[in-house]
């Protein structure tokens, strides 16, 4: 709202320039209002910008976190930014819903339904694919590699090798 | 094709980075009320034939308007250019203009001159193997002192290297393939 009013007082000031037959006369005034109109286009580009990156960004969380938000990125977001996670993340759902495909999972080709992972953060007890688990902090356990994936993804569990 | 090329960068934050070098320009018009970009008198205004620097973005659209005349920014003066013909691989090209390519070309675009061309090419084909040759060859901890000389792009191209590098290795050695997404990052303190 700041920028339209700066936007109309920058057009009234090149309106009073105009010369006695009605055309535009190109002095100095509509030289310093050009530039002034000038930065007003920059300054929007920059905030247009910024808002379209940041979206981007929300638009790849929907891969990684599922349809939670973690806190520490919630209260990052504004409100609006929230309501677009929550839409696109609708979306992809339904989207994933009508395929029957389970497009998050599996980011990495696959070589072993199991995998052997650490618990990094204390979660709990879980419901999964299979089982109910307990996830506590510390512990060692095989799951199921599409159990598994999300959470590692988060940064709460990691992969072991050996 | 011209417009479309434009509109692509439009949120390209490495553009909006890249127009926000400073360029010669001279006046050649009066303009009022825009006396912070001339501050060598008092006045609310620009002189016309007052020698400014203007954020390239700015210059460029006054360029094209006839209003100012753009020229070469330091970063292409003779002495950056004798030093790229002698040794492109050392110059110091990040403390002369991190987007050193890119502005490059859009000045060539806007004053379509001939000169510069040539000289970007020469620096970059030199620079570039430069880079593929450091990011395959040191080892993953060790960041080389030339990383401070290179450009924004160049800069980029080295990452790129590097991660592929370190992809392949991965590779070979097996180890664990699910990893946190990047996109959740590093944890910044919250600002109290």
């Amino acid at each position: 709202y700041a920028f339209r009013s700066l936007h109309l007082i920058n057009d009234r000031k090149v309106q009073e320039v105009k010369g006695p037959d009605d055309k535009p006369v190109k002095n100095s005034d509509h030289y310093g209002a050009l530039i002034h109109h000038l930065s007003l286009v920059r300054n929007k580009r920059c905030l247009m910008a910024y808002v379209y990156n940041r979206a981007e960004v929300i638009r790849s969380l929907r891969w990684v976190v599922e349809n939670v938000l973690p806190e520490d990125i919630a209260n990052k977001l504004s409100d609006a930014e929230k309501d677009y996670f929550k839409n696109h993340s609708a979306t992809l759902q339904s989207y994933i819903a009508d395929l029957d495909l389970g497009l998050t999972v599996d980011m990495v080709p696959p070589k072993d339904p199991y995998i052997k992972v650490r618990v990094l953060d204390e979660i709990g007890n879980v419901a999964l694919s299979n089982q109910f688990t307990n996830l506590a902090r510390h512990a060692i356990l095989f799951l199921r590699r599409t159990d598994a994936e999300p959470y590692i993804s988060q940064g709460l569990m990691e992969e072991l090798t050996s | 094709v011209g417009l479309f090329v434009r509109m692509a960068k439009y949120y390209d934050i490495d553009d909006i980075l890249a127009e926000d070098e400073l360029v010669p320009a001279i006046f050649k018009v009066a303009a009022n009320e825009v006396g912070l970009i001339d501050s060598s008198d008092d006045t609310n205004k620009v002189e016309s034939g007052s020698k400014v620097e203007l954020p390239f973005w700015l210059a460029s659209e006054l360029h094209l308007r006839q209003a100012v005349s753009v020229g070469f920014p330091r970063c292409f003066n003779k002495r950056t250019q004798e030093e790229i013909k002698a040794d492109a691989a050392h110059v110091d090209l990040r403390n002369r203009c991190p987007y050193f390519y890119e502005l490059g070309c859009k000045i060539v675009l806007l004053t379509g001159d001939k000169s510069i061309g040539p000289v970007l090419l020469v620096a970059f084909m030199t620079r570039y193997k430069e880079v593929l040759i450091k990011a395959h060859t040191t080892s993953l901890t060790v960041a080389p002192k030339s990383l401070t000389l290179l450009t924004n792009e160049e800069a980029k191209l080295y990452e790129a290297a590097r991660s592929s590098t370190a992809a392949m290795k991965k590779w070979r050695m097996g180890g664990p393939r699910l990893q946190k997404a990047s996109v959740l990052g590093r944890k910044r303190k919250p600002v109290e």
